[in-house]
Order: structure tokens, then C-alpha cells, then sequence
């Protein structure tokens, strides 16, 4: 049994379910403990706010179980370059927020008798400094010669996925602001910040989209699966690549409109009912 | 005495292996080289070059294939394999197919792509004639007993194909992985292993078609 899922080696592709016990236990893990500081916070106070917790990171976690295990992890991991993408759009782009909308500000209030970890964590979120650490490692992480290393093995694939995950925690933090404490970053920064990584062309990008021969060795090299060609593959992968996360980001900036909008319009709304009662 | 034998027997195994060097310096002198130089190749360039050789086998017409006379002075890539392969046959031809999608049409006449199926059971003409349109319909496919393809992978320098049961009932056939290359002078100096990619083909297709081997 495969602990993590990377390439399989040369096997034909086959629908047979397999399991990946460590992805089972890392996203169990996650979810124990969750349930745990859910349950240091004692009674909720506000049982509405604690039910849309649960569900943000009930969702953020599945999306993340989908991404890590078969058949998705699967595919990605030795077969398509197209799935690789797709999972990449799951693990860094879709699960975080989710997650980051699902933990309640009272669980960083630990993490206040730590102030080293405090620092680091208030440094890397930092707008400018996360909106590098995520393009970095998101472009060093998707280059041919690093994913054919890391996916050869489990433990490759493994950095890789957390790679991604972590840094898309990073890029999220910002715009969730999941710490009510620290300084937040305006509306009309965060929609800068989110279109700015939406219009971001990185050099990956470019690379996967036009190069002339497959990029990936895992993937050329992988026993083919009916319909597809490495080249082509690897021509959607950049496409899911660039419109997956542009889609992504229109979405979230559409979410940061409306909150604003929402929010100024009780601004000027609030005391003028007031006065009218 | 016995120390003054033992210094004329160094002496002269020194002088033998001087000589040797002598010797073998001019033989290896006289081996065919490539004109690009070896380092230009991806492919993996033979010690000892193969020389085209006569057989003849079925097309997927049906028709008698003489190896010799159907290829004649065109860089020949030949692999052994069969249609039902899950992944190094498919992955093969396919890079191969890509790659020469791309050629100039006076380019890809200077190439015959070979396949010589190690499972005649089950790759009959018609199965090994649709299986090669997937990748290119230029491709020829040719089929013989299993005595006979073996013979002919030997000759080639290639392990001979095997049957090997699967648990469903089903079987595989293990088979060399490696594509043979007979350039213009009807000689094999190249193999091509699995995990050759496209890039790789790219390289030396091209310079495998203007490649006059010196003396």
C-alpha cells in the first residue's frame, strides 16, 4: 500500500480503486485537530458563526481529501499534467480559503505566548511578502525538472502537495485576514492584490503552453490514457493553469466587492435609519 | 637468478601491453564513426555496428515484406512490440509519431518507422494496421511466427520476446524496449531506450537522415 500517491512507475493506468493511507491521516489529522480547538473554545457563544466555521472547513477539507486521493492523486501524480494542474488549483487555490474562513480568530490567541512563531507567521503574511513566497513557489514547483524529481517518489509528491498547500495559506491569509488583531488589509487592496495574480503571467505558464515538446517527463513517459497526447495535456494543464486560477481570483474578487459594498452601504445606511427612528 | 626473471617477465608483459596498444589503436581507428561525432547523438551509439539483413514477414496487407528492399538506403527505425503493450509500445511510437508530424515532407520520406509485433496470437494484420493509424498512418506494421520474430530480434541484438501470464487469465509480452536505427548506409549504429522523449527524437532524427558514417 502507497502511503502518498506519486508516479506509478510505468503501470498502465487502470480504474481500480487504490488507497493512500497517508493522505487519509494527514486529512484526519486535520480534522481532530480542528475538532479539538473547537472544543478548547468551550460553549460557542455565537452558534451561527460556529456552524459556518464548520462548514467552511468541512469544505475546505474535502476539496482537499478530493485532491490527494485516488482517483485524482492518481492521475496527476503519474498520467495527466492536466490533473496535476487540477489539483494544484484544489490544494493551493481552492481548499485555503475555505479553510482560513473556517477557524475562528479565538484559536490564534495561543499562538500569542509564542512570539517567535508569531513573527514568522506575521512576516510571511505580509501582502507583498505572500504575494512572492506563492508565486515562487508556485512557479519552482510546477518547472519540469522539479515535479519529474519530486513525483518520482512519495515523499517528493508529498513536499510537493504541501508545497502548494502551504503557500496557498500564505496567499490567502491576506485576504481572509483570519486574525482580526493585526493590521487588515483595505477592500480595494485586496482586489489590486487578487487581480494582480489573476493577470500574473508566469514564466511556467508560458513554458507549458508553447513549448514545442512535452515538458514532463513524467507525463511523456506515462502509459497513455485514450484521447490524449503528452503535448496536448500539457497545453490544458497551462490552460487550467492560467483561466483556472484567473477564474479563481474573479470569483474572489467579486466576494470582496460585494463585502465591501455591503459594508459601506451599512456605513452610510446605519445612522441615517437611526436618525429617521 | 630468480629476481632478474621475475624483471624480465614485468618487462615484458610492459612491452605486450604497448604493443596491444599499438595494435588496437589503428583497429579501433578503422570502426565506423559518425560524422556528427557520437556526443551529437542521444541515442545510445553501438559498439559494433549491425548490418541490414535479409528477412522477409507480412505486412498489414498481407503482403511479403523484404526488409531489405522495402527500406533500402532510408534511416529504418524498428521496434518489437505488440498492440495490446500498455505503455512502452504506445509511448514509443507515439514520441516518434509527434516528432515526425513535424518534418518537412522530403524530411519524413527519408524515414521508415518499423514495428514487427512479438504477438501474433492476438495482433492480426487489421488490429496491428488500426493500432499504428493511432499514431501515424506511414507507420508499417509486420507480423510472423513467434520463431521468426525472435530470430529476427536476435540477429538485431535484441532479447527475444516472451510470454508472460497475467493473474486475469490474459497474458503480456515482455519484449526489448529499445528502438533499432538503420541509417542510410544500411547499418544499425543506434538504440534508442525507453524513456527516449520527444526532444530526444527531435535531435536525431534530423541529423540521423544526413549522417554518412566514415571509415
Amino acid at each position: 500500500m502507497q502511503l502518498w500517491c506519486s508516479a506509478a512507475g510505468g503501470a498502465a493506468w487502470t480504474w481500480t480503486w487504490q488507497p493512500y493511507l497517508g493522505a487519509w491521516l494527514f486529512v484526519l489529522a486535520i480534522a481532530v485537530a480542528y475538532a479539538w480547538q473547537l472544543r478548547r473554545l468551550g460553549p460557542p457563544t455565537d452558534a451561527a458563526a460556529r456552524n459556518r466555521w464548520k462548514i467552511f472547513f468541512a469544505a475546505g477539507l474535502v476539496l482537499l481529501w478530493l485532491a490527494l486521493d485516488w482517483p485524482l492523486a492518481a492521475l496527476g501524480a503519474g498520467y495527466l499534467a492536466s490533473v496535476h494542474m487540477a489539483r494544484y488549483l484544489l490544494i493551493a487555490l481552492l481548499a485555503p480559503p475555505l479553510l482560513l474562513l473556517g477557524l475562528p480568530a479565538a484559536v490564534f490567541e495561543g499562538l500569542e505566548r509564542r512570539p517567535r512563531l508569531m513573527a514568522v507567521l506575521r512576516n510571511l503574511t505580509q501582502p507583498l511578502v505572500a504575494f512572492f513566497v506563492f508565486n515562487v513557489v508556485i512557479s519552482v514547483a510546477h518547472w519540469p525538472s522539479v515535479v519529474d524529481l519530486l513525483m518520482s517518489n512519495q515523499l517528493g509528491a508529498f513536499v510537493l502537495d504541501i508545497s502548494w498547500l502551504l503557500a496557498g495559506l500564505i496567499f490567502w491569509w491576506p485576504v481572509i485576514c483570519p486574525v482580526p488583531k493585526w493590521p487588515r488589509f483595505t477592500p480595494l487592496w485586496k482586489l489590486a492584490y487578487l487581480g494582480l495574480n489573476g493577470i500574473l503571467i508566469r514564466p511556467v505558464f508560458l513554458y507549458l503552453l508553447f513549448a514545442r515538446f512535452p515538458a514532463y517527463a513524467t507525463y511523456e513517459l506515462a502509459p497513455p490514457i485514450a484521447g490524449t497526447t503528452a503535448l496536448s495535456d500539457q497545453q490544458l494543464a497551462a490552460g487550467i493553469m492560467k483561466l483556472g486560477t484567473a477564474l479563481v481570483m474573479v470569483v474572489a474578487m467579486a466576494i470582496v466587492f460585494h463585502e465591501w459594498a455591503k459594508r459601506s452601504r451599512d456605513a452610510v445606511g446605519g445612522p441615517t435609519r437611526a436618525a429617521q427612528r | 637468478m630468480r629476481q632478474s626473471r621475475l624483471s624480465r617477465n614485468r618487462w615484458q608483459r610492459a612491452i605486450g601491453a604497448l604493443a596491444l596498444v599499438f595494435v588496437s589503436g589503428p583497429i579501433a581507428a578503422c570502426e565506423r564513426r559518425p560524422q556528427n561525432g557520437p556526443d551529437e547523438y542521444r541515442g545510445r551509439v553501438l559498439p559494433e555496428p549491425i548490418e541490414k539483413f535479409d528477412f522477409t514477414l507480412d505486412d498489414t496487407e498481407g503482403q511479403p515484406f523484404n526488409f531489405i528492399e522495402e527500406t533500402e538506403g532510408r534511416v529504418t527505425l524498428v521496434f518489437f512490440g505488440y498492440t495490446n503493450c500498455p505503455d512502452v509500445c504506445p509511448i514509443h511510437m507515439a514520441n516518434i509519431a509527434a516528432v515526425m508530424r513535424d518534418f518537412p515532407f522530403d524530411l519524413k520520406q527519408q524515414f521508415r518507422v518499423v514495428f514487427i509485433s512479438t504477438d501474433p496470437e492476438r495482433d492480426t494484420p487489421e488490429r496491428i494496421r488500426e493500432w499504428l493509424d493511432n499514431f501515424d498512418p506511414s507507420f508499417l506494421g509486420l507480423r510472423g511466427s513467434v520463431e521468426e520474430v525472435n530470430d529476427i530480434a536476435a540477429r538485431m541484438g535484441v532479447p527475444p520476446a516472451q510470454r508472460v501470464e497475467v493473474e486475469t487469465g490474459d497474458y503480456l509480452v515482455g519484449h526489448s524496449a529499445s528502438v533499432i536505427a538503420f541509417t542510410r548506409d544500411d547499418m544499425a549504429h543506434l538504440m534508442y531506450p525507453f524513456g527516449t522523449r520527444q526532444a530526444d527524437w527531435a535531435h536525431d532524427l534530423p541529423r540521423l537522415a544526413t549522417e554518412t558514417w566514415d571509415e
